[in-house]
Order: structure tokens, then sequence, then C-alpha cells
């Protein structure tokens, strides 16, 4: 794995690449359906000056390799809490976090995300923006094109490469966002409320195109949404969360292969225990 | 033929724009030789210390074709003598409080051991190191040092709050595809920084040319549109110092514009807003 590789005439050490950018190679020993992500004990208090907040109560719960594993909770219940801890970005206050047999303290690569808010370099256009990872890892600017390339492809932007990110509409802004970390083929993709800032319709075509990517491109998605529908028509199991502090309800597969029909009788029931489970927990004052 | 203006008609608040700024600008002219005229008739001057703009217009054409009434230099070289002072010390503090401002932005403990040094001497007018700078740095290097000053701490408060301003999320997103601190630093914090350079550098160039031309009034040598003010009223030749005044105005509205219209088109390049 760690032979010499030539690009460009540059030397790279191929194992030094693979950490950077393909992250899921390093996993590539775990069987798809086998735990990749552990999350153990998960505490996470919120202190601010004259208040402690407890977010999230100790959880625990595997993410199976190659698996969209959706949360859903009532807002407020802690589940971009839960996300920036796997991502890396807020330390926990106890628990333990692994990927392979691997700890996550930091972030990195190995843990792509997708913000609601989109979060895109607006001095960028769109195509560098989908390379910013790879630029970040070193990869030589003939194969950022060409990666870059197929990933506008799939995403539909191909006539948009050049553009700014304030020209896009809201869709296809969350599309570069998608693209930007899909690139990276990190372990693992964190999702938080990715649909949640747009209208229901551009919302619906999206979650076709993720369907649609996700066919020819196998990936570890975790997936925070406050729509049972949404989670219902992309996941494979659903985790449902309490109120704060953030406690797991149930954790509930959900059958058939994608793509789903939408409303489709058969997830009728689950949909109802999930609704009828959220508006318990819908705290009203 | 009615004319009816259009608010949504480029042109016609181009032309309203215009309209209104001619009309303005006559109408200042005609209060300057209101004031003057009055003043040289009701006071017993031999001449009146304020020139009415006939007689500053005529001192000024004869100033550009002929050069000041005393050495005879030409108004090109009593100009670009302010001009190029002007421009080393604003470069002086654009390459000084472009890396402090960053630092100072990006780690808290330089922000904190730095703060209370600026907010100590940013308050200090400019203008009162000039008699300081002129003795240690001489007439010229002292002028620059005193546009150093006042463009250096505008242009520093602005980068240090642009950093700050980063939206927290664009460096998550980094750090999510894998980026180091440093990688971070170079690629997101300084990109995202410069629109608020830019502002620090429109406020920095109006404060920097005040600067020159009052530095210049404690000049020695024969240099710079500010001594030439200084000069000519030495010289009792009230007609040319308001041509002075005049150049001193217009560079100052030209410098102040190029910044605004390069710090439009920069932040429209980066598609930020600031
Ligand atoms: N930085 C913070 N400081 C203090 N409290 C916070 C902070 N971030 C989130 N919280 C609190 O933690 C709880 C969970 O937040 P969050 O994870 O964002 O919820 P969700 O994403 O499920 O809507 C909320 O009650 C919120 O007010
Ligand atoms: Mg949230």
């Amino acid at each position: 794995m760690s032979e010499e590789i030539v690009i460009l005439g540059k030397k790279y050490s191929s194992k030094d690449r693979v950490r950077a950018d393909r992250t899921d190679k390093l996993y590539e020993d775990i069987p798809e359906g086998e735990t990749l992500l552990k999350i153990e004990d998960l505490n996470v208090t919120y202190r601010t000056d004259n208040s402690t907040t407890v977010a999230v109560d100790n959880i625990s719960f595997d993410i199976k390799k190659g698996e969209l594993l959706s949360i859903v909770g009532p807002s407020g219940c802690g589940k971009s809490t839960i996300l920036r801890c796997i991502g890396g970005l807020l330390q926990p206050t106890s628990g333990k976090i692994t990927i392979g047999d691997k700890e996550c303290t930091t972030a990195g690569s190995d843990r792509g995300m997708v913000f609601q808010d989109f979060a895109l370099f607006p001095w960028r256009s769109v195509r560098r923006n989908i390379e910013f990872g790879l630029e970040i890892a070193g990869v030589p600017k003939e194969e950022r094109r060409e990666r870059s390339t197929r990933y506008l492809k799939a995403m539909g932007l191909e006539e948009y490469a050049d553009h700014r990110i304030h020209e896009l509409s809201g869709g296809m802004k969350q599309r570069v966002g998608i693209a930007r970390a899909m690139i990276m083929h990190p372990a693992v993709i964190l999702m938080d409320e990715p649909f949640g800032a747009l209208d229901a319709q551009t919302r619906n075509i999206l979650q076709h195109s993720l369907v649609e990517v996700l066919k020819n491109s196998h990936r570890t998605i975790i997936f925070v949404t406050h729509s049972v529908d949404e989670a219902i028509y992309l996941s494979d199991r659903i985790l449902v969360l309490s109120k704060r502090p953030a406690t797991i309800h149930n954790i509930l597969e959900v059958p058939g292969e994608r793509p789903r029909e939408r409303a489709a009788p058969e997830y009728a029931e689950l949909r109802r225990k999930i609704l009828d489970y959220l508006e318990s927990q819908n705290t009203i004052f | 033929m009615a004319l009816k203006y259009d608010e949504h008609n480029k042109y016609h608040r181009l032309a309203r724009t215009g309209v209104i700024t001619v009309i303005s600008l006559i109408v200042l002219l005609w209060v300057w030789w209101l004031v003057s005229t009055i003043i040289q008739k009701t006071m017993d001057f031999n001449t009146s210390p304020l020139a009415t703009p006939g007689e500053a217009f005529v001192a000024l054409f004869d100033f550009f074709n002929n050069g000041d009434p005393i050495e005879h230099r030409s108004m090109w070289s009593w100009i670009w003598s302010s001009l190029s002072k002007f421009i080393k010390g604003f470069l002086l503090a654009l390459v000084l409080a472009l890396p402090v401002g960053l630092l100072m932005g990006y780690f808290k403990i330089l922000r904190e051991f730095f703060t209370p040094w600026v907010e100590v001497l940013r308050p200090i007018a400019p203008i009162a190191w000039a008699p300081i700078f002129v003795i240690i740095f001489q007439a010229t290097n002292g002028s620059i040092m005193v546009v150093f000053v006042g463009i250096f701490f505008p242009l520093l408060t602005n980068i240090v709050f642009g950093v700050q301003k980063i939206d927290t999320k664009l460096l998550d997103a980094a750090k999510t595809l894998g980026a180091s601190r440093m990688q971070i630093f170079v690629k997101v914090v300084v990109p995202s920084t410069v629109p608020y350079l830019m502002n620090g550098v429109k406020v920095g160039l109006g404060v920097g040319w005040m600067c020159i031309v009052a530095a210049e009034l404690y000049n020695t040598t024969l240099s710079g549109i500010g001594y030439f003010v200084k000069f000519m009223i030495d010289n009792a030749s009230y007609d040319y110092a308001f041509a002075g005044i005049i150049i001193i105005a217009v560079l100052g509205l030209l410098t102040t514009g190029v910044a605004e219209y390069a710090s439009k088109c920069i932040s429209r390049r980066m598609g930020l807003d600031a």
C-alpha cells in the first residue's frame, strides 16, 4: 500500500494520498453491513457562565458500513451536537467515538460534512469549492480537474462549474456541498439537515438525486433531519431521539430498496409510530 | 414631450445624480464667493486671506501653466512629491498591518496582548506625531511616517475585526475537508478578510491624505502640496494658496474614489459583501 506513485512528475507516497483523499480505502477490510463507526457513552454538557445544559446523555450506537442512518428527534434535542462530535468539531464531555479501530478526537477528511446552510467558500467558483479538499490533500491540478468534472456531472452542475456561489439557487448550492464532501471519499459523510433550508419541491428533487448518486457509489451516511418522511424515503435505519437531553428512544429498520415510492402505504405505520412519539416529546408551553 | 423620472432606469438615476451634484457644486462656489466677497468688503485687509473662487481659479490656471509664482517649479512636481510620500506611507502601513492584523485576529493571546497598545496609540491624532517625526526622520521620511501612522490603525482594526467576523461554518467545513490550522489560515481566513481589508484601505486613504498635507506644514524643504499652501500663505499669495487647496480636495476625492471602486470590484470578484 505504501509504494511510491508518480503523478505528473511529482512523487507521492500512495499511503499518504489514500489517507488524505480516499479514507474509505483505509477501511476496505471491513465488509459492508459490519460496524464501521462506534459511538460509546457519548455525553455532551454545554457550559455557559451561569448554566450547564446536558445536551446528549450517554448515547451509544453503531453505524454499519454502507448504510444510511437517519437521526430524527425534536428540535433542540442534540442532533447537531452528536454530529459535530462525530465530525471532530466538538469535544465530547465524555465518551468515545471510533472509526474502525481508530479513535476520532479531531476533525479530519475521513469524516465529511454537509451543512444545512451550505458553508461554501464564496470566493471560489463551484469547481474550486468541490476541489477544496483535494487541494488540501495535495492532489495535483490535472487530477483534481478530472475528478471534480466527474462530480460536477454526477450532480448536474457541469454548466455551473465556473459560476460563483452567490449565483446559484439553494438547491444548486447544496449539490455543491454534497459533491465537495463526496469527492474526498470519506469513510462516513455527516449531513446535518442538508435539505432543511430548501423549499419542498427542491427538497424532493435533491432527495432523489442523493438516492441516484448512492446507487452508483456506496457510501456510509449519517443524515440528521426533522422530517420523518425524508428519513423514511432515504434511510436504511432511523434513530429516534427523545427530547433534550438526547437519549435513544428507538432504532427502526426501514424495509425496501431505494428508490422508494413516497407515501407508500407500507410505510404508513412506521411513519405514524415515529410521529406519535415525536409529538409526545414536544414540549408545549 | 414629457420627461418623467424613472427610478428603475439606470440612465435616469445617473442623470439625476449628475444634475444634483452639479447644482450642489455651483451653490458651494456661490457660497464661497459670497463669504469671500463679504470678508473682503467688510474687513480692512490689504488682501483678504480668503481668495474668491475667481481669483483662486485664475491662480490655479497660472500654476498649471507656469508653475508656482516664486520658484517656478511645475505644479506636477509639487503634487508628485506629496503623492510619492503618500504612497510610500500607505505601502508601509499595508505591509505591516496585514500580517500583524491577521495574526492578532487569528491568535487570541496576541490579540489580548496587543489590544491595549492599539487602544492607547490609536486615539492620538496622527498629526500630533508630525513635529517629533520630522525631527527624528527628517522632513520627507517624517511625513511618510505620519501617513503611515494615519493609515496603519484603520487598516489594523479592520483586519482584526474581519478575521473575527469569519463565518465559523467555513472553518468547520475546511476542518472536515482535512485542512490543517495553517491551511485554514491561508485558504479560508485570508480570503474572507479581504473585504474588511478593503474597507480599511478606504478609510485609511482618506485619513492618510489628510495626514500628508498636514505633515508637510511642518516641512522646511520646498516639497509637497501641503507645503506649497503654507509657502504661498507666508508669501501672502492667498489666491495661489487656495489653488493649492483645490488641488488637495480633488486629489483626496480621487484617492477615495479609486479605493471605493477597487473595493467594490474586489468584493464582487470574491463573492463577498462587507
Ligand atoms: N454552544 C452551545 N452552548 C450552549 N448550549 C448549546 C450550544 N449549542 C447547542 N446548545 C444547546 O444544546 C441543545 C442541543 O442543540 P442541537 O444539538 O443544536 O440541537 P438540534 O440539532 O437537535 O436541534 C439545545 O438546547 C441548545 O440550546
Ligand atoms: Mg440542529
